[in-house]
């Protein structure tokens, strides 16, 4: 899976982007692309900024200065309407945000149909569709606190596919899971890159980003320390932070 | 539900023993010994040193102010009313009632303990108040007058309400058949003042009402009558919420400062009401009163039409308090989560200073008579807007914790999937933050239904009001206010079991 995308089109292209928090700098000048068909893991100690970054491209964490352009277009522009940006990025967090007032089916159709992507009976159809997709045909009708939390990270990737969202972000899909559920969100993600989709993980899963990822990304101190293959950038870390933390971590 | 219809019957028979313990306690207090008492009062220089009940912003509460600090220590106890007063003298609580002759006059043939002391304590003049911007109507009104005190009309309107025992009742005035092209003539009063003006078989009646109608008939007008507290009257008149008062009222110094009066229609005096404590009082049993107060002419009508518009008033105000406290709370919220919307926001929370820092009263008051001041509002309409903007102050605030209260993901889910900044909360977060605060939002509608009981103060005939107006007419305060206290009871407990119902259907998507 570590095949070279370099020739496909440009999706996300970061530059210079920083982002502090009053007097905290937290981002400090990152400059990447995203390409379709990339499946990015982003690794890194507690506190450096993986998520202010993940969150910057989509604008949930709106930047201090700096570009993000998503398709050609500069969405830290004030005049651009987000909104509709964001429905071609999917986010899946650490803690699901399930909505708990509404059952799962009512979770995965609530903005296909809201936002006047498919009618009632589409997303409705849709929804079916995605529930087989992440193995949770039966739980339609459930609410999501009856889910195991295994259940309701496959729901929530669910609920952002539905939108058919042009690249996925991930902040720690996994961190928030007791152990033995790990296994079945990480397979289903290991299930959409081979379909193609384009993804950027945060994960503490070393051995799910070797084998799943084509790029893996070292962020220290709100910069990209490192940034390499998997083979390279696990095999001959070059950073001493980095070695270092692949030290502890693995 | 069946359960509560149980506790609710439970509930009303424990008020209605409660009446008849309450009644048996009133039936041992009879006086029953041989021996003359003497009356607290028995003339004008007695009352230094005694406490004297007067009804608020009448020519009798002028002149007992005199008295008021002097060094005998005599205190002066002001009412809302003369009926109050009147009550407050039945139970001892004060010993002199200065009030004018002719209520005197139908307090005491309604209540045989009391006796009107034959000195009198001030000779005085009525007239009609017309605002000072109106020097036309005060003209028309006064030639009208001369002609009604010239062909005698005037006269016998008084006599069949003032004269002697074979005159009263013998000449009521016939209203005219005649053309009124000119309008609608607006009458303020206080209908808690017989003979000029009282509650009769559900409409006020009275010497100035007839008076009132002769006047328009003279004038070609429409009358229409205002019930209102007396110390509004003025007020009224003066904001054009009415154009004349006419409530037995006394030409003042103090009063023709702020108004005009017309040429005195009749005088009266201010007479001294003191309680005799040797009239044995023939006491009404339990049925008579409940007859009394509650069938003699239809009087539940009172009771009824006050439910509903004090239900009337609640419901739409609960309506606008609704509407504009998630307006306020999603502004505020959008502020707090966006940053923007900086003057919108300020004007949110001067709002919400302003009406959670000053008391609803207040505000109705300044709603009806100041910012109503220039226009014909209905006073069901002032009272809606009143409440409702109050309301929405709470209402906003319940609605903001609420919001507070859903987790930041929540929002930022919706955000991620495309929604905006409304759809999320119309669609994810309002309906989680309603259901956390149902049980506080219900509460606030609880206080509310209370608090419109305060919608007699502009003279809305509310269900408190309704009860007042039977206590004036029966002389009776126990059932009228047991009654009323009963029926917001049931409404309350109704509304809680409407919301434990609700409570329980939201809360199906947190069972485990
Ligand atoms: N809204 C905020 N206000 C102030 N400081 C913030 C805010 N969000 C994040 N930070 C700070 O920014 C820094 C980076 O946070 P971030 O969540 O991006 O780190 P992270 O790399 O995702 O860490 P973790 O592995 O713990 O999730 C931290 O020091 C954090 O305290
Ligand atoms: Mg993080």
């Amino acid at each position: 899976m570590t095949e070279n995308n370099t020739d496909n089109p440009i999706l996300i292209k970061v530059s210079d982007l920083r982002k502090s928090f009053g007097e905290v700098n937290v981002l400090n000048g990152i400059d990447t692309t995203f390409r379709k068909g990339d499946v990015v893991a982003i690794i890194g100690p507690s506190g450096c900024g993986k998520s202010t970054f993940l969150r910057s491209l989509n604008l949930l964490e709106v930047p201090t200065s700096g570009t993000v352009e998503f398709e050609g277009v500069n969405i830290t522009d004030k005049s651009v309407d987000i909104n509709k940006m964001r429905e071609k990025i999917g986010m899946v967090f650490q803690q699901f945000n399930l909505f708990p007032n509404m059952t799962v089916k009512e979770n995965i159709m609530l903005a296909p149909v809201k936002l006047g992507k498919l009618s009632k009976e589409e997303a409705s159809a849709k929804a079916d569709e995605l529930l087989a997709r992440v193995g949770l045909p039966d739980k339609a009708d459930e609410y999501p606190n009856m889910l195991s939390g295994g259940q309701k990270q496959r729901i929530a990737i669910a609920r952002s596919l539905a939108m058919q969202p042009d690249i996925m972000l991930f902040d720690e899909p996994t961190s928030a899971l007791d152990p033995e559920m790990v296994g079945e969100v990480l397979s289903l993600m290991k299930q959409l890159a081979e379909d193609g989709m384009t993804m950027i993980i945060v994960t503490h899963e070393m051995g799910f980003a070797r084998e799943v990822s084509n790029r893996v990304m070292f962020i220290c101190d709100g910069v990209i320390a490192e940034e390499n293959d998997p083979q390279t950038f696990f095999n001959e870390p070059k950073n001493p932070r980095l070695k270092d933390f692949l030290s502890k971590v693995l | 539900m069946k359960k509560q219809t149980k506790r609710i019957c439970f509930l009303i028979l424990c008020c209605v023993s409660l009446a008849f313990a309450l009644c048996a306690c009133d039936q041992g207090k009879e006086s029953s010994g041989d021996e003359t008492l003497p009356l607290k009062v028995n003339n004008v220089d007695e009352l230094t040193g005694s406490k004297i009940g007067v009804q608020l912003g009448t020519t009798g509460d002028i002149y007992v102010s005199d008295y008021e600090g002097d060094d005998a220590g005599t205190i002066i106890e002001r009412y809302n009313k003369g009926n109050d007063a009147v009550q407050a003298l039945k139970q001892d609580k004060i010993d002199a009632v200065v009030i004018d002759e002719e209520p005197a006059k139908a307090f005491v043939s309604a209540n045989p303990e009391l006796v009107i002391l034959d000195e009198e304590f001030a000779d005085e003049f009525y007239a009609i108040c017309v605002s000072k911007d109106n020097p036309e109507l005060t003209a028309s009104i006064n030639s009208a007058l001369a002609t009604l005190t010239e062909n005698g009309t005037l006269d016998r309107i008084k006599k069949n309400y003032t004269g002697t025992d074979t005159e009263k009742g013998q000449l009521p005035y016939e209203k005219k058949d005649v053309e009124r092209p000119n309008g609608k003539l607006v009458v303020a009063t206080n209908a808690q003042f017989p003979p000029y003006e009282y509650y009769q078989d559900g409409k006020i009646v009275g010497l100035d009402i007839d008076m009132m109608q002769a006047v328009c008939d003279e004038l070609g007008m429409e009358l229409a009558i205002e019930d209102m507290e007396f110390d509004s009257i003025i007020n009224a008149v003066q904001s054009g919420k009415a154009d004349v008062g006419a409530a037995g009222m006394t030409v003042t110094e103090d009063r023709l400062k702020n108004i005009d009066f017309t040429d005195s229609y009749t005088n009266a005096k201010q007479v001294i009401l003191v309680k005799d404590p040797n009239t044995l009082v023939q006491k009404l049993s339990l049925t008579e009163k409940l007859e009394q107060n509650f069938v003699t002419e239809g009087r539940w009508k009172y009771i009824a039409k006050g439910l509903g518009n004090t239900l009337i008033i609640t419901i739409f105000a609960a309506l606008i308090g609704i509407v504009l406290g998630f307006f306020v709370a999603i502004v505020r919220s959008w502020h707090d989560k966006n940053g923007d919307l900086n003057i919108l926001n300020f004007i949110c929370k001067l709002y919400l200073t302003v009406i959670r820092g000053t008391p609803a009263m207040v505000q109705l008051l300044i709603i009806y008579y100041v910012i109503f001041a220039s226009v014909n509002v209905n006073k069901i309409v002032a009272a809606v807007i009143a409440f409702g903007i109050n309301s929405g102050a709470y209402v906003a605030e319940i609605v903001r914790s609420g919001i507070m209260s859903i987790d930041n993901g929540q929002f930022e889910a919706g955000r991620s999937l495309g929604l905006n900044f409304t759809q999320t909360m119309k669609s994810i977060i309002l309906p989680q933050a309603f259901k956390n605060v149902l049980p506080a939002l219900a509460n606030e509608f609880i206080v509310l239904i209370k608090e419109t009981s305060i919608s007699g103060y502009i003279g809305l005939a509310d269900l408190t009001k309704g009860g007042d107006i039977i206590r004036s007419i029966t002389y009776e305060p126990l059932f009228p206010l047991l009654a009323v206290a009963i029926v917001y009871l049931v409404i309350v407990m109704f509304l809680s079991a409407g919301v434990s119902k609700l409570e329980r259907r939201l809360a199906s998507s947190d069972r485990k």
